[in-house]
């Protein structure tokens, strides 16, 4: 149901999509780890040991004494949690999914760009079995 | 009435026993979401804003079942995503009703008259169809054409096997006051039980003053739709929350009135914000910084008057105050004289 309207200006250009930040300092780790939670999108996390984890990250835990992200594996159905000390680089990989997609560009849009977006949006809800 | 007498009885015996305990913080609503995934897209909709792997998680009925122990709320509303389409809600449900608590099942209703034969009918559980407006005003709302019809139909046939239903609907500013009081009459001639309505969240930084006006914008729009409501409107909330719509009551928010459990955990620190999620529901309660929220206290909070945030601390003024009993009684009884 729509009881939000993502009100963000639509511009994609704002978006961190293909964005990859690489902290010298904790804080900018600690920066860098808040804009992957705000992220609605897949984001690629390099460990330290050169492990690389895709995934979103849906929940930081900042207290304690060991800070850790919680991230849901693209191709696997657990949670990882990852400590913010074995974090070296997160890149911004997936498709943004929230960038543009407001109420004011949806109105912004021609009609025939609303149309085959509506029909794409059903098409893909009937296959899933959903309509 | 709108609301059945044994709900209402059932939520103030709840309420009494919380305050008897002294429990300061209590839930009244579970919000339940047990998958985001939705078979509309909605321009904006922030709930359904993930990538496809996200989209396709889902609670299991044990999940559900044990969330709603845990948190103790009478009420769990049901909302998504779209319920409809996990494929256990029909047991999610029945579990819930087994636990003797009041379900709304939240849909947008294109899957309802396909999926009715799944539930049976009890005063326990409510089909709430997210309605925002006439067929116009819907369909705009919900970016596709004919789904009020599919909606209008789901309802009837609904109401035909001896469900309750009642509607909820979110208006945002540009609502034509006289088109929604419309609306209110199609509704109740549909034969609904009760409406819910609620002003729509949303967030854009701006200097104090427009976050002021933005508010009294939507204190005037609830009081050109509210003032003078026609007999046969019923209305499935307190009636101390429409008095604050109206700008007619100051209320604080209440997060805690209606927390959310999805596919995440315990969103803190409320239904539209998210700033992290608890394992528990008692994590949630203990560690959320409940003081740093609210349209006074926070940038995210200073437009809100959602009903998530707001409909408990009616609740609260009504069994809190002798001036909010009173105004709750009176307007139960006659609901014209507001």
């Amino acid at each position: 149901m729509t009881d939000t309207k993502n009100h963000s200006d639509g511009d994609r250009s704002g978006s961190l999509e293909g964005r990859r930040f690489l902290p010298a300092s904790p804080s900018e780790l600690v920066e860098a780890i808040e804009l992957a939670f705000d992220y609605r999108g897949d984001v690629t996390i390099e460990l330290t040991s050169g492990e690389r984890l895709e995934g979103y990250v849906f929940n930081r835990n900042t207290g304690g004494p060991a800070p850790a992200v919680e991230l849901f594996p693209t191709v696997d159905p657990g949670v990882r949690h990852i400590l913010y000390s074995d974090i070296r680089s997160i890149a911004f990989t997936g498709e943004d999914t929230a960038t543009g997609r407001s109420w004011e560009a949806w109105v912004a849009k021609k009609d025939s760009e609303r149309r085959a977006e509506i029909e794409r949006i059903a098409a893909d809800a009937k296959a899933r079995g959903h309509l | 009435m709108a609301v059945p007498v044994s709900q209402m009885l059932t939520v103030t015996k709840y309420v009494l026993m919380q305050r008897l305990k002294g429990v300061a913080r209590y839930p009244l609503v579970l919000m339940l979401e047990p998958l985001f995934r939705c078979n509309l897209a909605c321009a904006g909709c922030g709930k359904i804003q993930y990538p496809d792997h996200v989209l396709d998680k889902r609670l299991t009925p044990e999940q559900c079942w044990a969330a709603a122990e845990e948190c103790g709320a009478p009420i769990v509303s049901i909302p998504g995503g779209e319920p409809l389409i996990h494929p256990e809600i029909a047991k999610i449900v029945e579990g819930l009703v087994a636990q003797q608590r009041y379900v709304y099942l939240c849909t947008n209703a294109i899957l309802l008259e396909r999926k009715l034969d799944e539930y049976k009918p009890s005063k326990f559980l409510t089909f709430s169809i997210h309605m925002d407006g006439l067929r116009d005003e819907h369909d705009l709302a919900v970016c596709r054409d004919g789904v009020y019809d599919v909606a209008v139909k789901a309802i009837k046939a609904a109401l035909k096997r001896g469900h309750r239903v009642t509607t909820n609907t979110t208006l945002f500013d540009d609502a034509n006051p006289e088109r929604v009081r419309k609306f209110f009459d199609e509704m109740m001639a549909l034969g609904v039980e009760g409406m819910m309505i609620s002003p729509g969240y949303s967030y854009q930084k701006a200097p104090d003053q427009q976050h002021f006006l933005k508010r009294a914008r939507t204190r005037e729009l609830f009081t050109r739709i509210l003032s003078k409501p026609k007999a046969g409107w019923q209305f499935n909330q307190s009636p101390l929350f429409l008095d604050f719509l109206m700008g007619r009551r100051e209320y604080h928010c209440t997060p805690w009135g209606n927390p959310t459990y999805n596919v995440f955990g315990w969103q803190k620190p409320c239904y539209l914000l998210q700033e992290g999620y608890a394992k528990t529901f008692r994590e949630l309660m203990e560690t959320t910084a409940w003081d740093e929220y609210g349209s006074t206290k926070n940038e995210k909070c200073a437009d809100c008057m959602v009903h998530c945030g707001y409909e408990a601390s009616a609740v609260q003024d009504t069994f809190g105050t002798v001036s909010g009993f009173s105004r709750t009684v009176k307007l139960t009884l006659l609901p014209t004289s507001r």
